[in-house]
């Protein structure tokens, strides 16, 4: 019955589900880039308009000048840039220090790393926010730089340590055997051999920084310092949500994210399956 | 190696960059090229109402060039906790705007500066609502006035006015005529009322309730909730009595959404919401289709409004520039900024120097509002908003009692027992720990 028709068979087990999977993630995406280009009437007609019939680049103005999606976007961009290099130099240094080394307590260090992910951010908003105080860096993005680090270098480290472990230590004893110190073997050995974990990483950081809207908000109390999504939260008021401008806010959010994952795609693959294969 | 060094020194030149970019941090008051400069927090920033507050900052820093303030807006929903965490760590700002709920707590934790002095002393004093005014002494542990309310808004009920002169019902005015109306305005493929059963519901539903009674107060002699005083429970069986013969079936899950569409696209002739609704129904009919009234008086005759549907500007007692802040407060509040402010929101303003203004006149639903609020018999009662857990009671408790009572899970009396009860128990516990 069903053994024959080879065709049949993948395009019920393998074309249907990727189709469906595919309409089920890109639907509310679609719907979001449709409303953005929507004048806000059309928004809520009814009949739904499936695509805008007199498509309008206005919401994309109200949210870049008016809320100032500008200025939100260049500090999200800072932060999320700096972080990330920040996280991807400690978090490698200390995953090889891990995976590398032998030394006391390493154990619980380990479980100390893990432990840290289980503190609810929300509880260390007062404390954070006074020591930043007393630093004079609050509204300064030094301060969200600072904790977006140390929130993603536990777990960073980890996973770096995880990709170091895939790595033959043996390549680093011919690079000393050549003649490399550990610093020069580590730069050209171990670092081409962990660029897919380090774009994981890098990713997995930025991704984090990007979305971030609670520790961004209340470390910030300057309105030209606030980051992307505490913009796209004054979208929503009581009585009205301003749709084309969030959808607008929520597709100019999007474009790094989408621009990262285009390009970090084949790492991120590689990075998945282990660094060395072999 | 050497490229390791090179990413090493461009992190530091960014962070140096950022750093020296940005190097003032204070939330705080302080003086900028002579000028003192007052930070302000508006705690319901927005594309609407954002540029509202920026054009009257604008006026202000023109009409004194010796202050600068700055503005800082909060989206709506986290602007509690970040004033929270402000004064926490003590680094609040010096003037921001602040919803009259949050006052009694803000009171007790000290961090605001009181207004009384500097309200007696200026010419705002005969203008601004002495009911709104005094509800802010009443509601703090102190009395003293902490909050100029610079809005207010208010529960109406929105009628077809259309239908209504169509079908020759009066539009009612008393509570009998209201129940009245739901049953004669149901027909001709619509309902005469809806009821708001999901999310928000028992806001409204307290109102209606106190509406009816024409309670004052909140407790009784011997401290205990009037939740479940018989002239609530007589209400509620009325009410509920409606839904499904006079209201459409779906209103169980009825939330704001829902049930200010069901209004505009013509399947209700009434809903109860407040006048923040009014641009919705501006949209979907023409003016002389619809209105605004009041709920309806209680059998003496007298309004009953719940106290606190004021926005407030509060001055921080950390401020270093208090005379300033209060110019800016004093500014706000003028009849001129309430008016533009209020216009632009669609809200009441407090100062009665706008009553004459051309926008007031023409607005049905803002002089109906106002004319309930500046009725020297309008009664506004005040709701435990000093309670931690008063909202959680609402959500929890009464919209889904709400739910309950109107599937026929529960009866109306069960349903105000278990709600009275967990008012007793938050208050006991409230006084215990207040040591009263």
């Amino acid at each position: 019955m069903f053994n024959t028709n080879g065709r049949t068979n993948k395009v019920l087990f393998f074309y249907l589900p990727i189709t469906l999977m595919f309409m089920w993630t890109i639907f509310p995406i679609y719907w979001t880039i449709n409303t953005a280009f929507k004048h806000e009437g059309d928004i809520i007609k009814r009949p739904l308009e499936y695509l805008p019939t007199s498509p309008t680049v206005e919401n994309f103005v109200v949210a870049w000048n008016n809320v100032g999606f500008a200025t939100f976007f260049k500090n999200s961009l800072i932060i999320g840039i700096t972080t990330v290099f920040v996280v991807i130099i400690l978090s490698t240094l200390s995953g090889y220090a891990l995976t590398r080394y032998k030394f006391k307590g390493k154990g619980s260090f380990l479980l100390m790393l893990l432990s840290t992910q289980f503190i609810p951010r929300a509880m260390l908003i007062i404390p954070l926010f006074i020591i930043f105080k007393n630093m004079g860096l609050i509204s300064n993005p030094l301060s969200l730089i600072i904790t977006y680090t140390a929130v993603e270098i536990p777990f960073t480290t980890i996973l770096m340590s995880g990709f170091i472990s895939n790595i033959p230590r043996e390549l680093e004893e011919a690079a000393a055997v050549d003649g490399c110190s550990k610093l020069q073997a580590l730069r050209f050995v171990m670092f081409p051999l962990l660029l897919p974990g380090i774009v994981a990483t890098a990713v997995f950081t930025f991704i984090y920084t990007w979305n971030e809207f609670l520790l961004a908000l209340m470390l910030t109390n300057q309105q030209s310092k606030f980051t992307l999504p505490v913009g796209l939260s004054f979208m929503m008021g009581e009585f009205n949500v301003n749709y084309g401008a969030l959808a607008a806010g929520s597709v100019i959010a999007l474009v790094p994210a989408v621009i990262l994952f285009a390009y970090a795609q084949k790492h991120l693959v590689s990075g998945m399956g282990g660094a060395v294969k072999g | 190696m050497r490229n390791l060094l090179k990413i090493s020194a461009l992190i530091m030149l960014i962070a140096g960059g950022i750093l020296a970019g940005c190097g003032n941090g204070d939330s705080g008051s302080g003086s900028k090229d002579g000028k003192v400069k007052l930070v302000f927090w508006d705690e319901n920033a927005g594309p609407q109402r954002t540029p509202i507050w920026e054009e009257l900052i604008d006026r202000f820093n023109e009409e004194n060039p010796e202050i600068e303030v700055e503005y800082v807006g909060l989206p709506k929903d986290s602007a509690k906790a970040k004033l929270d965490t402000a004064i926490a760590a003590d680094d609040m700002p010096d003037v921001a705007s602040v919803q009259t709920s949050w006052l009694p707590e803000f009171a007790i934790r000290d961090a605001l500066l009181p207004l009384d002095d500097y309200l007696a002393d200026s010419e705002l004093n005969d203008l601004i609502n002495a009911g709104a005014v005094n509800f802010n002494k009443e509601i703090v542990n102190d009395g003293k006035l902490y909050g100029i309310p610079y809005t207010q808004n208010l529960d109406v009920i929105w009628v077809r006015s259309d239908w209504f002169n169509d079908a020759g019902v009066t539009i009612p005015s008393t509570w009998d005529e209201f129940f009245n109306a739901a049953e004669e305005m149901t027909g001709d493929g619509h309902y005469g009322y809806t009821i708001r059963g999901g999310a928000g519901g028992s806001f409204q539903l307290q109102r209606l309730m106190f509406a009816y009674s024409g309670l004052e107060n909140y407790f009784d002699e011997d401290g205990k909730s009037v939740i479940n005083h018989p002239k609530h429970v007589e209400f509620l069986e009325k009410y509920i009595e409606l839904y499904g013969k006079n209201t459409p079936k779906s209103d169980i899950t009825n939330d704001y959404k829902e049930m200010i569409a069901g209004f505009d696209t013509g399947v209700v002739a009434m809903v109860h919401h407040n006048i923040g609704s009014y641009g919705e129904h501006q949209k979907a009919f023409e003016a002389d289709q619809f209105e605004a009234i009041p709920l309806p008086k209680t059998e003496d005759g007298k309004y009953v409004a719940e106290g606190g549907n004021t926005i407030n500007v509060s001055i921080f007692n950390t401020t270093k520039n208090a005379d300033a802040a209060w110019k800016f407060t004093e500014f706000i509040n003028s009849a001129e900024s309430q008016s533009y402010w209020n216009e632009q929101v669609g809200q009441i303003p407090t100062n009665s120097g706008v009553l004459d203004m051309d926008w007031i006149k023409e607005a049905q639903h803002i002089k109906t509002a106002f004319e309930v609020y500046d009725n020297p018999d309008t009664v506004l009662y005040q709701p435990p908003f000093y309670l931690p857990d008063y909202r959680s009671i609402l959500d929890n408790i009464v919209d889904s009692g709400t739910q309950k009572v109107m599937s026929g899970d529960s009866s109306v009396q069960e349903f105000l027992d278990e709600w009275a009860k967990a008012v007793d128990a938050s208050e006991a516990k409230y006084n215990e720990a207040m040591k009263k």
